[in-house]
């Protein structure tokens, strides 16, 4: 767990926002849709009909709910059809699209749709998932709402950020871009705009956060602010004084 | 016992998860919520609504737990809907549903629903959605059991009521059928803060393996369970002995009862037959409120088992998860859900797959404790009673904008 609690060497950054920076939280109820797929050929058929709230939920699910560790697939659908269905070549594909390179959920379920039908055209078998392993489409409701925390400078923002939960910290990076339809992520977004931080803003905008835990990137934001805040000896004494 | 706070649990989960839950309830703060179950203790329903009325009332929510009454005949009857609907074939006849109907008529004679949101857990109170069409409140089918396999008679007779109510909650996707209103998919939780899950002292251990005469010179394999036909003990006692052959070690097979469950005496008959004069093995019929005591059977234990033929959720599996412990669970029911094979504990199939499993990780401590390690990181993230205390808020909030994909503060 992060410790939230760590204002020692605080410096003050003087760039102050015109406009604050309000961390959200979103939370999520998973609605069932009723809908199942036992085999790829009933699963492309039926993700075609799918509303894009499908896709986001299941391409965020394992990422979202497995933040203290990283796993095998990093999604619902790679983790599928590898571990039921068994067709890990397929699986990695999917496993690894780079969801980042996605501003729209049409585009991002369109290369889902087009690397399952190109295996399919190439299958000897289509093979069947067993009773009970079926694939279950689901989507969520999101509730967003804001957080006390409002920040107008880097110091506070980075303050702040040690303290929001995770699903803050999801919403901000990976709701607010895909689901809501935002350029960027929240915070390179209101660094460019607000603080000029054009640099930092693409630093924490090319962190790919599907490589991360949520932990792991939460940290490296932390690390990117410090290192633009913080001059180097004072770094280098608080990693001292963490590892004693 | 002193009331556990909400604020207790920031030691235990991040503390900003409990301020999120705050602020969640502040959103719903003063609405009020009624549950219904059919029974005030034993089983894992009466556990989770144990705790999470009182932190519901906590935090602003008014909540109201009542448990509907019934006699015999009627739990003879509902327990047959349980197997029924879990896919064991029962006699079904007019008479069951007469006694079905008109048990839940009685109740709602002493009843009313005059709350904003009414959930009625499982299927034993829910013909009491009759009191819907005199109620303002939104009405809520919280189904704790699997009904991907139910007898057809049975299910079609309860649907006539499930398919009345405003939204449903289920615990797993394959658990849902086909009805006309929006179901949410919610696992239930356990409570880390309770007597069957709190951190134990070596010394407590110690006690209650003394005063269940269980040396501890050997390894222990445990199966926490009612003794159900459903959860197999005879099939783990099989399996405990094809294990025997090869590697020394005890058995525990230790369970309660619950008040809505008349068929327990017969199975632990039968399971005390096949166990024989076996020294090794020990077969515990344990009191109701012995929390304390299933709590250090499990942390005992070297492993814990759940052969499952068939599984609501599971809590058992979650409670040695919480507890660190390797866990070797029937692939069934919610506890795929919370197993991930050869990551947070080890899914099985069968008696052999079960005995080999046992023997492996007999064999291979270091395994059994790193699974043991993930499993309690997989419960802390999202299985504890703090999500189904955010959940029932969202809940609050979501049966009121049913047609929304978004709700925005």
């Amino acid at each position: 767990m992060v410790d939230s609690k760590d204002n020692s060497f605080k410096l003050v950054d003087h760039r102050k926002a015109q406009k604050p920076f309000r961390f959200s939280t979103s939370s999520v109820l998973v609605i069932l849709t009723g809908q199942r797929a036992r085999h790829l050929k009933e699963f492309i058929e039926k993700l075609k009909t799918m509303p894009d709230g499908v896709i986001f939920y299941h391409v965020h699910n394992a990422f979202r709910e497995y933040h203290f560790a990283p796993g095998k697939y990093t999604n619902d659908f790679a983790y599928w059809i590898g571990e039921v269905l068994g067709e890990s070549t397929l699986a990695e594909k999917i496993a690894n699209i780079e969801i980042d390179d996605y501003s729209s959920l049409i585009s991002l379920k369109e290369t889902i749709i087009k690397l399952v039908e190109g295996f399919l055209t190439c299958a000897v078998e289509i093979r069947r998932a067993p009773p009970g392993k079926e694939f279950y489409f689901c989507r969520n409701m999101s509730f967003i709402m804001p957080t006390k925390y409002e920040v107008r400078n880097l110091d506070e923002f980075c303050d702040a950020l040690k303290r929001v939960g995770m699903r803050s910290l999801y919403f901000h990076f990976f709701e607010a871009r895909l689901r809501l339809g935002h350029k960027s992520n929240d915070f390179s977004e209101w660094m460019r705009r607000e603080l000029k931080e054009e640099d930092l803003a693409l630093k924490i905008e090319k962190l790919n956060p599907y490589l991360y835990t949520l932990d792991g990137l939460r940290n490296r934001i932390i690390e990117l602010i410090e290192e633009k805040i913080r001059p180097p000896f004072v770094r280098i004494i608080k990693k001292w004084l963490r590892l004693n | 016992m002193a009331t556990i706070k909400l604020a207790d649990y920031a030691k235990i989960i991040r503390s900003q998860n409990v301020d999120e839950i705050q602020l969640l309830a502040e959103k719903v703060s003063g609405l009020s919520l009624k549950m219904v179950n059919s029974t005030l203790v034993g089983g894992g329903v009466a556990e989770i609504l144990n705790r999470s009325v009182p932190l519901l009332n906590e935090l602003g929510v008014k909540t109201k737990w009542e448990v509907i009454k019934g006699d015999s005949d009627f739990f003879s009857v509902t327990k047959g809907f349980h197997n029924a609907l879990h896919g064991n074939r029962i006699e079904v006849n007019e008479k069951i549903f007469e006694i079905y109907k008109n048990t839940n008529a009685e109740n709602l004679k002493n009843m009313d629903f005059s709350e904003d949101v009414v959930v009625i857990h499982d299927p034993q109170p829910a013909a009491l959605i009759e009191a819907k069409k005199n109620s303002k409140a939104k009405w809520v089918w919280r189904c704790h059991i699997d009904l991907s396999h139910p007898q057809n008679e049975v299910w079609q007779f309860l649907k006539q009521y499930v398919s009345q109510f405003d939204a449903s909650i289920f615990s797993a996707p394959w658990f849902a059928k086909e009805l006309p209103m929006p179901q949410f998919f919610i696992t239930p939780s356990i409570d880390p803060l309770t007597e069957k899950n709190r951190d134990l002292s070596k010394s407590e251990i110690d006690k209650v393996m003394r005063k269940y005469d269980i040396p501890r010179d050997k390894p222990i394999v445990t199966q926490i369970s009612r003794f159900d036909y459903l959860k197999d003990p005879i099939g783990v006692i099989q399996a405990y002995k094809l294990v025997k052959k090869h590697i020394d070690c005890r058995l525990i097979l230790a369970g309660g009862s619950a008040t809505d469950d008349p068929e327990g005496a017969k199975v632990l008959a039968e399971v005390k037959t096949a166990a024989g004069n076996d020294p090794n093995i020990h077969i515990l019929s344990l009191p109701p409120f012995s929390d304390f005591e299933i709590n250090a059977l499990q942390r005992a234990s070297t492993i814990v088992i759940q052969k499952s033929l068939r599984e609501g959720f599971g809590l058992t599996v979650t409670e040695a998860m919480w507890k660190g412990k390797p866990v070797i669970a029937s692939a069934v029911g919610g506890i795929t859900l919370q197993i991930i094979h050869n990551f947070t504990g080890v899914l099985v199939h069968s008696i052999e797959g079960a005995a080999y499993q046992i023997r492996y990780l007999l064999n291979n401590p270091q395994i059994a404790e790193r699974l043991g390690k993930y499993a309690k990181e997989q419960v802390r993230e999202k299985f504890l009673i703090t999500r189904i205390i955010r959940n029932y808020l969202l809940l609050l909030i979501a049966v009121f904008h049913l047609d929304d994909n978004v709700v925005q503060f």
